[in-house]
């Protein structure tokens, strides 16, 4: 007689693929999954809770740490939501400053998930490839605002730091570059038969579970919904330029994959758009009293992350510190379908899909 | 099948270019002028106001004043001016809200030590600190628009 | 050196044969050592790297520096795991791995046996390492490595079976599974080599040989990002060394066999050629599928598992399978 068990296997928090320190239990019958419970939690720093004993300047730094492959538009829905909150008019050049950093990261975010992605797929190239690229984004960003990763650039009522001379050319020249590679990267990756018969089909779910389980971003979009922050709710000044919000059919990994290449492309769009655009001079900051202390009330303010919705909940009672804040993050969010999709996937998909996701654990855990 | 020999050309392309590694350890980095290092910390300048301290997110930066020295004058003078690297995220907020720009940011950012007391710096330290000085400091905030500075 | 194996065997013939086995076994580290440097190399130009390039002129002595750091690693042993077997594992994945080298031929004259069932011989051998991989995963009483060498034992079963048909039709042109006759009935010009009339062969020869070397874009059992590192998760140090070792051997056996089978062994491309001595065309073809296989790994995503084995046994199967006929048809009609 053959008895046979399930196998109770701990992916993570310590695993090449979990993108940081995620984990994932899951019980295998040889390499199909049975079950798929993900345990959080591993990076968790209590961002929220630290965040209503610092006032609002001091919480930008926090909001770096959260998403920090994406820390532009972090900075800028905490920022939004202060400003909406008190009213504040914002000089037309920040709101561009704004713009084109929070598209050049969208950019830069893409090119990181690309990277990994390909990696867990086990390609080794892409991510050297996207990361020497990412490169010449996070000079920019260095030069632009001291630092690499945590840019803590916005501030309420405007930007910190103006552009230094020749800082717009360089991301003028940076775009035709750009373009370039995003050819090469579909040249290696986008038609290569082994890595297309990896995610077609793969981690597939409909419109409807989409939004029952509250999904955005490329991973809603990859279902056939129309739902872009930057169109739908246009904030900052992105009604002024012309984009595409790329839409899939089938809801599976390929879709995603499609999408944010196509997302790289229309972010250079909006690029172009907005260099062309950026105005001469003017004031960064607007006028902001001395102290920041938003009206008693609560505000949610959300924007399109590369990762999905991002938003920023503020419950203030007219002091200097938040009341509460809590932050809707899209990984968070977004991996609520995991354990659902993975039932009956093998151990080789669960890297797949976790990968199409687009998880940063910073934000998972916030 | 085409895609497979594509992708095959790309890499073999990218054989022949340029290479991008920095030489790092051999040749130093060269960082931009805004670039966010360790503090630079004058104590001359400094007349105690306690803001940077205030608005330190961590709570990584203390200091101390004393009476000043000189009789005639009237105000404090900088006593102790530490910050513990251990905590300090170098978030610029420190120098942003300084008045008299007595804690200015460096280009130096090579923290590495074998102890972490070591990552405790005093004033004596910070002022010693002193090549790679940030030229352009203070910000927008103080020169453009709006009311000068955001505490 | 054929000669000698007529000899009866003497005390004194048997220290040469010793003699020359220690000499080849130093050759052959000494080509681990420089394609584990060269495949860091190529691959970091690939990627817009240096590649390695601190320990020695040009990073020279890296990889001597990797497997000294390897040798002198504290030698651990799961305590749950099975100690004999675990032990044994990358004993038995080596031996075969240096045991298939004695059949190639490197010239007409260098050659260490001339086995007139080279061919059957190489493909006997090479499966027993199979075990070794299997017994390692199994022995480490780890989930992951279980998997690996679950997945490692699929693999190779089905990608033997392909390798082995797909040569057939070198075997039925060139009516020898001794090496040497095969090589021999290539002539001096590329055109006379087997990897144009066995085109088909010569395909799914090179599918099959990169799986049966478990590298990308066929490394599922070590498959980094999804088990960690497959079947040798739970080894270090010495044992892990062998694992490593015996993959580069392979890749050395998989590269000549490569070069021996359709590359025309030792003889020049083109007729005015032949003034080059056979041994350096011979390395030439060799260090171009090493670079082949490097490209590759540069290159390729890892395919899936389940795709790994319908491909094996729904394309390549028949391919070498029809491979067999067409060139039976074709020995049939023209050469009888």
């Amino acid at each position: 007689m053959i008895r046979t068990e399930e196998l109770l296997l701990n992916v993570g928090p310590q695993h090449p693929s979990t993108h940081g320190v995620f984990r994932i239990v899951v019980k295998l019958d040889g390499e199909v999954i049975k079950e798929a419970t993900p345990v959080m939690g591993y990076l968790h720093r209590g961002t929220e809770k630290l965040a209503e004993d610092l006032n609002y300047t001091q919480i930008i730094p926090y909001t770096d740490r959260m998403d920090y492959v994406s820390a532009m538009t972090n900075n800028y829905v905490l920022v939004d939501a202060v400003e909406k909150m008190m009213q504040l008019e914002i000089p037309e050049r920040a709101e561009f400053l704004r713009l084109i950093v929070m598209e050049l990261q969208r950019l830069a975010s893409h090119m990181v998930w690309w990277g990994t992605y390909l990696l867990d797929i086990g390609a080794m190239s892409p991510f050297l490839y996207a990361f020497r690229d990412r490169e010449i984004i996070i000079d920019l960003f260095n030069e632009l605002c001291g630092a690499r990763l945590t840019y803590n650039y916005m501030r309420v009522g405007g930007v910190k730091w103006d552009a230094p001379t020749g800082w717009i050319d360089k991301v003028r020249e940076f775009i035709p570059y750009m373009k370039k590679k995003l050819v090469e990267y579909d040249n290696l990756v986008s038609g290569n038969e082994i890595f297309l018969q990896r995610i077609i089909g793969v981690g597939k779910y409909d419109a409807q579970t989409a939004i029952d389980y509250g999904l955005s971003g490329a991973n809603l979009r990859c279902t056939g919904v129309n739902w872009d922050l930057r169109k739908n709710e246009p904030y900052s000044i992105y009604d002024r330029f012309d984009f595409d919000v790329p839409l899939g059919t089938n809801g599976d990994c390929y879709d995603r994959y499609v999408i944010r290449m196509e997302e790289m492309r229309q972010t250079l769009r909006i690029l172009e758009q907005a260099i062309e655009q950026f105005p001469k001079d003017g004031e960064i900051m607007g006028k902001v009293p001395r102290v920041i202390r938003p009206p008693a009330g609560e505000i949610y303010a959300r924007i399109e992350s590369p990762r999905g919705e991002i938003g920023a909940y503020i419950v203030s009672k007219g002091k200097a510190e938040p009341y509460r804040l809590k932050f809707r993050r899209p990984s968070f969010v977004n991996l609520q379908i995991l354990p659902k999709l993975l039932v009956g996937e093998t151990m080789t998909n669960l890297i797949t899909i976790l990968g199409g996701v687009d998880i940063v654990v910073g934000e998972v855990d916030c | 099948m085409k895609g497979l020999l594509k992708g095959l050309g790309v890499t073999f392309k990218t054989m022949t270019s340029k290479k991008v590694t920095y030489k790092y350890p051999d040749v130093p980095l060269e960082m931009p002028d805004r670039f966010r290092g360790i503090q630079y910390f004058e104590p001359d300048k400094c007349i105690v106001c306690n803001q940077c301290a205030k608005i330190c997110p961590t709570e990584c930066l203390t200091l101390t004043g004393k009476p000043n020295p000189d009789p005639e004058k009237k105000g404090k003078v900088i006593d102790t001016f530490d910050i513990n690297f251990e905590l300090c995220i170098l978030c610029d907020l420190c120098t942003e809200v300084c008045p008299t720009e007595a804690v200015v940011m460096t280009n130096n950012f090579e923290l590495a030590a074998y102890s972490r007391d070591d990552l405790f710096k005093n004033k004596e330290w910070l002022y010693e600190n002193n090549n790679h000085i940030r030229k352009e400091n203070n910000s927008a905030m103080t020169t453009r628009g709006g009311v000068k500075k955001d505490v | 050196m054929g000669a000698w194996l007529q000899e009866s065997l003497t005390w004194t013939n048997f220290a040469i044969f010793l003699a020359w086995s220690i000499v080849f076994l130093f050759i052959v580290l000494g080509f681990v050592t420089y394609a584990i440097y060269y495949e860091r190399k190529v691959i970091g130009w690939m990627q817009g790297r240096i590649g390695p390039n601190r320990v020695g002129p040009f990073g020279l002595f890296q990889t001597v520096a990797d497997i000294l750091k390897l040798l002198i690693k504290e030698d651990t042993i799961p305590r749950k795991a099975d100690r004999w077997l675990f032990i044994l594992a990358p004993v038995i994945t080596y031996v075969p791995a240096f045991a298939v080298l004695v059949t190639i031929p490197y010239t007409n004259s260098l050659y260490f046996t001339d086995l007139n069932v080279g061919l059957l011989y190489y493909g006997a051998l090479s499966c027993i390492s199979t075990i070794g991989i299997i017994l390692g995963g199994w022995a480490s009483n780890n989930k992951y490595s279980l998997l690996g060498g679950m997945r490692s034992a699929a693999q190779m079963i089905s990608y033997e079976i392909p390798l082995v048909i797909s040569v057939v039709g070198v075997i039925m042109v060139s009516g020898s599974l001794s090496l040497r006759t095969i090589v021999n009935g290539q002539g001096d010009a590329f055109w006379q080599w087997n990897f144009l009339p066995q085109i088909i062969g010569f395909v799914v020869f090179i599918i099959a040989a990169v799986s049966e070397l478990n590298r990308t874009p066929f490394d599922l059992p070590e498959a980094e990002s999804e088990l960690v590192a497959g079947y040798h998760v739970e080894y270090s140090g010495f044992r892990f060394a062998f694992f490593m070792l015996a993959e580069y051997v392979y890749m050395f056996a998989i590269a000549s066999l490569t070069t021996v089978l359709f590359l025309g062994g030792w003889h020049a491309p083109l007729p005015f050629l032949t003034f080059i001595p056979g041994v350096i065309w011979f390395i030439l073809k060799f260090t171009f599928c090493v670079f082949f296989l490097f490209w590759l790994r540069a290159t390729m995503p890892r395919i899936r598992v389940d795709q790994l084995m319908s491909f094996g046994w729904k394309v390549l199967l028949p391919l070498s399978l029809l491979n067999v006929f067409i060139t039976a048809i074709y020995m049939e009609l023209f050469i009888k």
